[in-house]
């Protein structure tokens, strides 16, 4: 090889170092794709149960809640499609601002 | 000569039984990266890191994320990604190396850099294991990120585009640190030299 006089220490140090070869056995040790395998599947199987887990307790929470809500508002949901109309209704003429000058004149004139 | 007796590797099927969960796969899929994954965790090793500990932590992340693979990229060049990441991550996390000292080499590493401050001829070539000891500790005076880009750089030849594709980073950030770290390489064979002379 010709020397080049114009690199740099550095350039001249990197160039020496990519002679070296690297000669070390580049399979697998004994065992190891085994090892390795295993953790990984155990790994996994463990991400799976742990989600496996939480979506039956969130399942079992949320049916719960469900049960609960429906418990709370029994008359509501017993209620007869006709009856919670009127009862609606009612509401929003409970629910009519006594204040509003219109609506008290349109009172008078009922 | 080529053995024709043995079939290429069917790494498509492969990943199939992966996914679905078949372990005998899954071992023939480590014996077939092992070589890719070993040559990139042996030139990246941090210090006080065993090789096959960071290349057992490279696969296990390799099946976590299996699952996001889409196939845009070969799969070995995802497989490398994962690997070079993994290094910078230890990289990053190891304590940084103690200031480079002259007392630190061996008679031959100090022969050798003294004659490439000196005088610009190329190091013979039965000084390239000392010289290869050499540019490893003064590599290890580098931040963890621009030890990388200078190793895949000077070391391994690889173009700016590739590194990129192997680290994630873009373009302009790596020519940033290939330029601060030599740079700072500049620095280091200058303090080296006056400290020689003092």
């Amino acid at each position: 090889m010709m020397p080049q006089k114009s690199r740099d220490p550095w350039s001249r140090l990197t160039a020496a170092a990519r002679e070296v070869r690297d000669e070390r056995d580049t399979t697998a040790p004994y065992g190891f794709a085994t090892r390795v395998a295993a953790l990984a599947m155990a790994q996994e199987s463990r991400i799976s149960s742990v989600f496996d887990r939480f979506a039956l307790r969130a399942l079992g929470v949320a049916s719960l809640l469900a049960l609960g809500s429906v418990a709370l508002n029994y008359n509501a949901v017993s209620m007869p499609p006709a009856a919670s109309a009127v009862a609606s209704v009612e509401q929003l003429e409970l629910a009519v601002p006594t204040d509003d000058a219109v609506a008290i004149v349109l009172d008078f004139a009922d | 000569m080529p053995d024709d007796d043995v079939l290429p590797f069917d790494l498509a099927g492969c990943l199939d039984r992966v996914r679905q969960r078949d372990q005998q796969a899954a071992r023939e899929l480590v014996d077939h990266l092992y070589p890719l994954v070993i040559r990139i965790v042996r030139s990246h090793l941090p210090r006080r890191v065993q090789e096959e500990d960071l290349a057992q932590e490279v696969f296990l992340k390799m099946f976590t994320r299996l699952a996001q693979y889409q196939g845009a990229v070969p799969f070995p060049h995802w497989v490398s990604r994962i690997a070079v990441t993994t290094c910078i991550d230890h990289l990053r996390a190891q304590k940084r190396r103690p200031e480079f000292r002259w007392a630190d080499l061996s008679e031959t590493e100090a022969e050798v850099l003294d004659a490439v401050m000196t005088n610009t001829n190329d190091v013979p070539a039965n000084d390239a294991m000392a010289a290869h000891e050499l540019v490893h500790k003064l590599l290890g005076e580098l931040k963890p990120d621009d030890q990388l880009v200078i190793r895949l750089l000077d070391l391994e030849q690889k173009t700016i585009a590739e590194i990129a594709e192997l680290t994630g980073w873009n373009q302009s950030l790596i020519k940033v640190r290939a330029f601060r770290a030599r740079r700072k390489l500049q620095k280091l064979f200058q303090e080296l030299q006056r400290k020689e002379r003092s």
